[in-house]
Parts: C-alpha cells; structure tokens; sequence
C-alpha cells in the first residue's frame, strides 16, 4: 500500500492504496465520488471518462500511482468549468439521458472536445464521442446537446 | 637523372598507399552522412547494408510499425489489427480532444490493467510510414529511403536518426513493452537496445546505405 496526494475537483484528497488500483476505484471506493461509474473496465465504454491534467481520461486503466500531480476532474466537478456548465445546461435543455449510466463519461468526453474545438463539425463529433458507448442510444440527442452547447460558446 | 626517377616512384607509392589508406578507413559518424555514400567502399557498403537489415527487423515488428501505419488509425497486437475503441489519428498524430492517445496511455506502462505507456505516446507521421494501405509492409529498400529521407524525417541526419533510436522514448519502450491485461507478456523485438543502437551506429557509419529496389 502506499499514500498518495490527489487533487481532485480543486480539493487536496490523501489516499493509500495498492499503487495498482485504477483511479475510477480510488475515487468510487475510497474517495466515495460514485459519480464516475463502471462501464467495462477495458477502457471500451468511456463511462469511467475523467479529465486529468484537461485530458479526458479512462479512470479504469490508469493505476492511481501513474497519475502524479496531475489535477483531477470529475463529474462531480465539471459543473464548476464554463464550458462545463454549458454542457450540463444543453445535457438537460436536450433532455439527453435515458438510463443516465453513461452519460457521465460522456459530458466529460464532450467538455474536452469543446474546450479544444468549440465549434465541432458532424465528423469532429464522430472521432471524439466514438468511443462513448450509449446502450440507450441516445446518440442522437447528444450530437444535438453538443451543437445546442456549442451555440452558447464563443 | 636515375635518383631524380626514383624518388618520383617512392613519391607515386607514397601518395598511393595514403590513398588507399583513407578509402579503407570508415567514416566516422561525426560526419554528414550524406557525402559518405558516394565515398564508401564496397566493403563498407556491405557492411552498412547487413547493418540495415538488423535495424529493418526492428523497425518492422508489430512493436513499432503498429504506429507507423499508412492509416488513419493506430493498430494493435501482433496481428496488427484496427486499434479498438474507434481511435483515430488526429491532426497531430494524437488522437482527438475526448479520446487522445493519452486518454489510456500514460508515461509508463501501467502493469496492473495492461495499458502500455511512455511519454508522449502518438503515432509516427505518415510521411515515417512503413506499410502501405492494404498492411503490407514496405521493402526494406523503401523504409530505408524513406528514413534517410530528409524531407520526410523531421530533418535527421544519420546521427540524428542514431539519436533517435538511443533515446526516443517510444523506441525505448518498444524494448520493454509490458504485458498484456491478461498477463501475457508482450512479444519482443529481435534484438535486444543495445544491439539496435549498436546494428543503427554500424549503418549510420557506412553512411547510411540502402538496398537497390525493390
């Protein structure tokens, strides 16, 4: 076991644990932020979807002793980010969910797609979002949210 | 008058042998590779082309040439196949914003989920291709041009390409490439870094030859 400094959502987090744990079970079993879920574990589905250092992340295949210092940002916190913010007010505007399962990992994938491409075309969408899997699929409604989130950002 | 014509044939002897001297002496690394290949003796070229022939074996396992496609994606495995999750290449060679190539893969190879890493893991650039569309791979005589092609490699000259495969990371990591999630051990290169550094100095020394087509 070891002892690990997190920084997660703005917030100093201290955790020990085996330094192989993936960070989704850091975060869901220790740190008891459930809001990420557990799709596949094989880094498939992007349920597990976080952001490190502003990169969407898959929690499930990166062990919590790679992370470093890297600042972490979760569903729990991206409501914080403007862009954020704008994404979860086109999420529900559009009435994207159905089950809600994924949807986490998807507004974390669509965030760090609009805060590099504010302005996505069909095929930018495509590429980021295809590897955000919907069982619901309600792929249709987020391609819209996208495009209704995209409107509000300069 | 016969002094005077010995001496002129001690001199033509003289001249001769240091001649013969400086074309069978290798070229030091430390020069341009370029102009050596005009000047390397056929035996230096032999040398250089067995040399070349150890550095395509590496080059050309799954290790490295699965990011060093002709395609819009990386690939996976030793079968090669489509990288999985619909990743793509990107305009840098790094996947998309959402699903970069760092989206999974960190600065080492995460032992506990089977994700292999190193810094800055992206795909080489089309131009250092080394397959061709439909996944075969290229000859060696067209690797070879390829790489010692100026125009196409960001610019390296035969010890920049040396420096390239002492300390590249990506390369680095190719030597020590982890296991897989179900703990099988990733399949190695044919030679061992050292050998490679060594099999690219030997080639880079003989200025860099490369086989005739095809």
């Amino acid at each position: 076991m070891e002892n690990y400094k997190l920084t997660v959502n703005g917030q100093r987090k201290e955790v020990t644990v085996d330094p192989g744990t993936p960070l989704l079970w850091v975060l869901r079993e220790d740190l008891k932020m459930t809001g990420t879920k557990y799709g596949c574990g094989i880094a498939a589905c992007g349920a597990c979807t976080v952001h490190v250092a502003g990169v969407a992340t898959r929690s499930c295949v990166v062990p919590v002793s790679l992370i470093g210092d890297r600042p972490i940002v979760t569903i729990e916190g991206i409501g914080q980010d403007p862009v954020g913010r704008v994404v979860q007010d086109a999420w529900v505007s559009e009435d994207v969910v159905q089950c809600g399962y994924c949807q986490s990992g998807q507004i974390m994938s669509v965030v760090a797609l609009l805060k590099r491409t504010p302005k996505p075309t069909d095929t930018n969408i495509e590429q980021s979002m295809g590897g955000n899997i919907c069982r619901c699929g309600t792929y249709v409604r987020i391609r819209e949210a996208i495009k209704a989130a995209s409107q509000q950002l300069k | 008058m016969l002094c005077s014509y010995r001496a002129m044939v001690r001199l033509f002897f003289i001249i001769l042998v240091t001649c013969a001297g400086w074309s069978a002496t290798p070229p030091r690394a430390s020069r341009q590779s370029g102009s050596r290949k005009e000047t390397a003796t056929p035996a230096t070229r032999e040398a250089g082309l067995a040399a070349w022939q150890q550095v395509y074996s590496v080059l050309t396992h799954p290790r490295c040439i699965n990011c060093h496609t002709a395609t819009n994606y990386p690939q996976q495995g030793d079968d090669r196949h489509r990288h999985l999750f619909n990743v793509v290449r990107g305009p840098e060679g790094k996947g998309v914003p959402g699903l970069n190539c760092a989206t999974c893969h960190q600065g080492a190879n995460a032992d506990s989920t089977g994700v292999p890493g190193a810094h800055n893991w992206h795909l080489a650039p089309l131009s250092m291709k080394w397959q061709d569309l439909n996944d075969k791979i290229l000859s060696s005589a067209e690797i070879c041009r390829s790489l010692t092609d100026r125009s196409k490699n960001h610019n390296l000259d035969g010890l920049g390409l040396l420096k390239h495969h002492e300390e590249e990371p990506l390369v680095l990591w190719a030597f020590q490439p982890g296991h897989s999630r179900d703990g099988t051990a990733r399949s190695l290169l044919p030679l061992t870094h050292d050998e490679f550094v060594a099999a690219t100095r030997a080639w880079v020394e003989a200025g860099t030859p490369c086989p005739q087509n095809p």
